[in-house]
């Protein structure tokens, strides 16, 4: 074994489950050695609320992935979603100094500082920039614009900010493990690398990770995210809706929303019936299905119109040509993909892990946590290239002078 | 435009936030991992400690046992001796000193007799020997500087001179310049003892140094008339006794700072600047209360340095102790 192989754990601390899957990391590529997963508890809309229930289900996810894996995790990237993640836009421009309008690295340092600098509210912290591509003279640049020629520089940030309690609640979780979280990833952005591909992403795709207790979501342009967000809705609240709705217990109301669920009606008789639980016991009842349709597909819709809205004139039809990409436990309800095509006017359908993802592995439940494995190490690996380049020997000489 | 030209926001991120839980919040398994990090970090340390303790070993063993050395460590023969000195020996000297075979290896000499051969000459203060690989042997010592010298005869040999530095050893005095050794006054009344088989240091050489280095610095002009420094009352009385080339007889006190008493002996042989009764004797050491006693020219004590070194008969004599009778008391009046 390599002295530069490290065990990575991918935790998502879900509304309904913890899960953990364990990556080894040889610097060049990741394999999956290990998955551990365990009902949630005190976990509502993506945010610890009971501190010891949720440090007991999290650590017992942890132990039965090292278990399966067979080793011990060395750090963590770790989810994150909830409904107090907000995203905002800032951008930059600069005129480029040189004489020959050639563009240096300090004028893309000095113009990402700029737009990435704004004064967040007290309390509130950041957790992504996301940089959108560079435009020279209004040019789209989508790698560096290093050496190009130009007169103006400009790049802009989705700057994506959460409540430092919450954070740090999270956090605190795994290091009540004694384990380091060495990255934060935006639930969104982990599910959303994992289900498009890079071509999709160029032409502009919507992907929404539907959990049981949050919708995150994210629109990639020009190949990068161009907006995300977080949506407290999730598959539970069709469940409860269901439960209000025809008067039964959580777990009925899960069963048949398993059962006869659908994001669209489909069963046009009104008169039809399903039972409960179809064995005769007591308490047995009948239900009509129409109802339950109606029930889920009238929530569905709502949720993807949440959407919608939130996006606002970020998205459009014609700027999406990928379409929509639904993934997470929720998207497993029937004809989602169909409605989502209605509520946004483009095609729409259910995301699939890359092929080369192993078939125990390939459930939607399991794209954001292998999203936050793939996307970790690509972000870690940019950062520590750009450590690198940052304190080079030349860079460390011309710092000197530049104190001097 | 630099970045040291925009003052941006400081905008904090999720990175700010301290990772450190206490233990009480932590799982039970979380503190075992914790105590076996605890325990392999304390591992790690005691095996890194071990494996320098080690290395520090085994580096001794082979530095204090050229046996132990490499053969093709020990074939490598001493071509060239380095001396490093603050002083006047010089390379022949060191050969001659250390007298190394020419068919010695760097490995096979042994450093701490090398060491001892030079530490062997009294004029030689400190010394440290050392191996530069592959073939050179570099010698660094610090020497003794003169401050006074001294006539001394041992068991009937002919008289030879010597040199006394400030902390009282006497030591031959090689290599320094005979215009310089001429400028140093003879030393009296002392009494010297051997031990082992170099002679003792004087006792008191620090007051003396003190008073001619305060005579040389402030009024050379009476320094070099100095010839003789008697320490015969040193001892009993604090006394220093100083005998002139024209025959006069200083007397400082050890007690009261020597430059106010140069000061009092310049004042008065400025004073007294008649040569038909030139001072025969000062006293100092008595302090603001100075008597003097006036008398005839004296005959001139000193000569040349040549004279000097010549074994004149008006100079002081000091037979050195033989071993059978190690303690011998010098005092000769002039």
């Amino acid at each position: 074994m390599s002295s530069k192989t490290s065990f990575i754990g991918a935790v998502e601390i879900g509304t309904s489950k913890v899960t953990v899957l364990i990556g080894e990391y040889t610097g060049r590529e990741i394999v999956i050695i290990g998955c551990g997963e365990c009902s949630s508890r005190g976990v509502i809309k993506g945010s610890v609320v009971d501190y010891r229930a949720a440090t007991e289900c999290t650590h017992s996810a942890l132990e039965i992935a090292e278990r399966d894996a067979n080793e011990r995790i060395d750090y963590v990237y770790l989810a994150q979603t909830g409904g107090h993640l907000e995203g905002f836009y800032n951008e930059a421009s600069l005129n480029v100094k040189a004489a020959d309008n050639m563009i240096e690295i300090s004028d893309i340092r000095t113009v990402c500082d700029l737009a990435k600098a704004k004064e967040l509210p007290l309390g509130r912290m950041v957790v992504h920039n996301i940089r959108r591509p560079f435009r020279v003279d209004g040019r789209l640049v989508p790698t560096s614009p290093e050496n190009l020629v130009g007169q103006k520089l400009e790049v802009g940030y989705w700057t994506v900010h959460g409540q430092e309690q919450r954070l740090a609640d999270n956090i605190h979780v795994i290091r009540g493990f004694n384990l380091e979280v060495r990255e934060l990833v935006l639930s969104s952005l982990a599910s959303g690398h994992m289900v498009t591909s890079m071509e999709e992403r160029q032409n502009g795709v919507l992907a929404i990770d539907i959990g049981a207790g949050t919708t995150d979501y994210v629109l990639y342009r020009n190949g990068a995210p161009h907006t995300t967000g977080v949506v407290a809705v999730g598959g539970g609240h069709f469940t409860n809706d269901i439960s209000i709705g025809l008067r039964l217990t959580e777990g009925q109301a899960e069963k048949l929303k398993l059962r006869y669920g659908r994001a669209t009606v489909q069963q046009r008789d009104k008169g039809e019936k399903v039972w409960l639980d179809g064995n005769f016991s007591i308490g047995d009842r009948q239900f009509s299905r129409h109802a339950i349709e109606s029930i889920t597909a009238a929530r569905a819709w709502e949720l993807l119109e949440v959407v919608k809205k939130r996006l606002g004139q970020s998205f459009s039809p014609e700027t999406c040509a990928g379409g929509v990409v639904l993934t997470g436990g929720g998207a497993k309800l029937p004809a989602l993909a169909e409605c989502a095509s209605h509520v946004f006017g483009t095609s729409a359908r259910l995301g699939e892990a890359p092929s080369w993802v192993n078939e125990n592995l390939r459930d939607p439940g399991f794209h954001s946590a292998l999203g936050i494995l793939y996307y970790g190490v690509s972000v870690q690996s940019d950062r520590s290239a750009a450590t690198r380049r940052k304190g080079g020997f030349l860079h460390n000489v011309a710092r000197l002078f530049a104190s001097t | 435009m630099s970045n040291d030209t925009h003052i941006l926001p400081e905008t904090r991120s999720w990175r700010d936030i301290p990772q450190q839980v206490r233990p009480r919040a932590m799982s039970g398994e979380g503190r075992r991992r914790m105590a076996m990090g605890a325990m392999r970090a304390a591992i790690g340390a005691a095996v890194i400690a071990g494996v320098s303790w080690g290395a520090w070993q085994v580096a001794a063993v082979l530095r204090d046992n050229p046996d132990a050395m490499p053969e093709a460590a020990k074939s490598d023969r001493v071509r060239s001796l380095v001396l490093a000195t603050d002083g006047v020996l010089d390379k022949e000297w060191l050969a001659r000193t250390l007298s190394i075979a020419p068919e010695s290896t760097l490995m096979g000499l042994d450093l701490n007799q090398l060491r001892l051969k030079v530490l062997a000459d009294s004029q030689v203060s400190a010394a440290a020997i050392v191996r530069n690989f592959p073939d050179t042997l570099t010698v660094r010592i610090s020497e003794r500087s003169p401050v006074a010298r001294l006539m001394a005869q041992s068991d009937g040999a002919a008289p030879r001179m010597l040199l006394v530095s400030r902390d009282g050893v006497a030591f031959a005095g090689t290599g320094f310049d005979a215009a310089m050794v001429a400028t140093l006054p003879w030393i009296d009344g002392i009494k010297i003892s051997r031990v082992g088989g170099s002679l003792a240091p004087i006792e008191g050489m620090r007051a003396v140094s003190d008073l001619l280095a305060s005579a040389k610095l402030e009024a050379e002009n009476l320094y070099r008339n100095w010839q003789v420094i008697s320490l015969a009352r040193l001892a009993p009385d604090g006394e220093i006794e100083v005998h002139t080339r024209d025959g006069m007889k200083i007397i400082f006190g050890t007690k009261e700072d020597y430059l106010r008493q140069i000061a009092r002996l310049d004042l008065l042989v400025d004073a007294s600047n008649d040569p038909t009764r030139p001072l025969r004797e000062v006293n100092l050491a008595l302090g603001a209360q100075v008597p003097v006693s006036y008398g005839k020219a004296a005959p001139e004590l000193g000569g040349p340095p040549a004279a000097a070194l010549g074994a004149s008969p008006s100079l002081p004599q000091i037979s050195l102790p033989s071993n059978s009778n190690p303690h011998i008391d010098i005092h000769r009046e002039l």
